[in-house]
């Protein structure tokens, strides 16, 4: 089966004042739905990118210029991916359907990877 | 119902708990001059939690983690204060101990009860203990605080700011010899306040002032698993909550408007708190002191052991109530004596006993006074006396549900004229 790659984006929150409870629902609603994925045998792997931004390289000519994140022009992050078995692209947005990122202000871009071979 | 009412519903606060603990147990190490950094390291740990995981799954030993999240924060931010303020970054006091793993159940308590006596400490102001208590050892939010007393979030975080400064100043400790009672006194009479204004009836939202309920019955019962706390009278206060946490949720119609005790559904009280509230109230009796919250804990029994309403025994309820009073006068106790001598004796005898106490300003500035006596004069069917009293005591409360009360009570007398 073909694998799809999801792209979580967010936007930058100030957490500070999010009770206990709201993160203890949050963690237990998306550990729901991968639990579930990866009882049907369709979750390959998920990571979590770091905050900070990263860094932007460019190459100019023969020389390159790097930039640290954060980035004021990027309103938005990706937080992190989730790579997924799916037969079909169809497939695949009905799994991100049901991801609770999208239920928090956040959108997933779903790309399919080209195989190796 | 909101979508955030449904969370609360149905979550067991775990993380809360959780929030509390690791508070506990951080100040204990880092000392109370750092109490904001580390409940910042706290949220922190938490909110790191709350991004990680639903990518990486949940570690194996959560606490764990989290607890080593927020001291490695801890650590980071007093780093850098130290390199603001020129410090030798090595002259930083960092406890070495062992991490959350292996760390005992029993020492866990122990920084909590530490935590409950500090939050209940001589100097910080009395007002403000029960709010900092939930903050600190409960893990609540402003918000949660705020909601909870329908405060706005401004007031109550600047009681909080207040409150903490004194904080910073005190000893954590469990207080020995004489000191403890007198120290653990105002630790249970923060717990007894907090479960009363979660009980109270009020506006607001239920689900929030439930929490209250259920924390100072949590936090009762870490005090009752240290040996130096475990006291006959927490245990007196312990089956007190429980008794009239089991019939909580039937003091409301559907409408939400109230329901006194003879119209609840003794069916809804729930059994299995009425029963661990019995087994506290018999290790209560273990001691050969007696304090309100035994007497108080005695009359929620005789409450909850009533087959029904008709079959209470009120006279045993008298005799407590008298035992109070000979303690200390309260109009509240009065009242509720006075309902019990009504069931008891008869409207008449309780209705004589008011009149003798229509001299005291303290009885009849009270809302409850009217709403006693309109009670008994209705009983008698002196309905026009009734509603009189009635449209009184709907003069002195400013509280929705209990003058939507009085307003139904009015309205049936009306009808019968």
């Amino acid at each position: 089966m073909p694998n799809y790659l999801l792209l979580l984006h967010e936007k930058p929150s100030d957490f500070s004042g999010l009770s206990a409870d709201a993160i203890q629902a949050v963690i237990a609603e998306y550990v729901a739905w991968s639990q579930k994925l990866a009882g049907e045998g369709k979750l390959v792997g998920g990571q979590k990118l770091k905050d900070e931004g990263g860094k932007h390289l460019h190459g100019f000519g023969g020389e390159f210029r790097a930039t640290d994140g954060p980035f004021s022009e990027t309103k938005e992050v990706i937080g992190g991916i989730f790579t997924i078995d799916a037969g079909s692209y169809d497939e695949a947005v009905e799994i991100s359907k049901d991801c609770p990122h999208l239920k928090y202000g956040g959108w997933i871009e779903v790309r399919e990877v080209e195989p190796t071979h | 119902m909101s979508a955030e009412d449904q969370i609360r519903d149905s979550i067991d606060h775990l993380f809360r708990h959780r929030a509390g603990q690791m508070v506990s147990v951080l100040v204990r190490q880092f000392g109370v001059a750092n109490i904001e950094l580390v409940e910042d390291a706290v949220q922190d740990a938490l909110v790191s939690a709350m991004k990680k995981w639903p990518y990486s799954g949940v570690p194996d030993n959560q606490s764990a983690w989290l607890i080593q999240t927020a001291k490695n924060r801890v650590i980071d931010q007093l780093r850098r204060d130290a390199k603001s303020d020129s410090i030798d970054a090595n002259d930083i006091d960092i406890p070495e101990e062992r991490e959350a793993e292996t760390r005992f159940e029993s020492e866990l308590t122990e920084d909590q009860v530490r935590m409950m006596f500090a939050c209940c400490n001589p100097a910080i102001p009395a007002d403000s203990r029960v709010a900092l208590t939930l903050k600190i050892v409960g893990g609540f939010t402003v918000s949660e605080i705020a909601r909870a007393y329908l405060a706005n979030d401004e007031a109550i975080a600047k009681m909080l700011t207040r409150a903490k400064q004194r904080f910073r100043t005190i000893d954590l400790e469990i207080p020995a010899g004489i000191d403890l009672k007198e120290r653990l006194d105002a630790v249970l009479r923060v717990l007894y306040l907090m479960f009363n204004e979660g009980y109270s009836a009020s506006e607001g939202s239920d689900l929030f002032r439930q929490d209250l309920c259920e924390e100072a019955i949590r936090l009762a019962r870490i005090l009752l698993g240290h040996p130096l706390t475990s006291m006959p009278l927490v245990h007196a206060l312990t089956a007190l909550f429980l008794f009239q946490a089991a019939r909580l949720t039937t003091r409301i119609d559907a409408a939400g408007d109230l329901l006194l005790l003879a119209d609840q559904d003794r069916s809804q009280w729930d059994r299995g708190m009425l029963a661990t509230g019995l087994d506290h109230f018999r290790l209560a009796a273990s001691g050969n002191e007696l304090n309100d919250y035994h007497i108080e804990a005695e009359i929620a029994s005789l409450h909850a052991l009533a087959p029904d309403y008709s079959a209470t025994d009120w006279e045993g309820i008298i005799g407590c109530y008298d035992a109070l009073l000979t303690r200390r006068f309260s109009p509240v106790v009065t009242l509720n004596r006075l309902v019990a001598v009504g069931e008891s004796r008869g409207a008449e005898a309780a209705l004589d006993e008011l009149s003798g106490l229509a001299s005291n300003y303290l009885m009849t500035s009270f809302n409850l006074y009217h709403v006693t006596r309109a009670h008994f004069l209705a009983k008698l069917g002196r309905h026009r006396e009734a509603a009189d009293s009635y449209a009184k005591a709907a003069e002195l409360t400013k509280n929705e549900t209990v003058l939507r009360f009085i307003r139904r009570k009015i309205e049936m007398l009306k009808s019968y004229e």
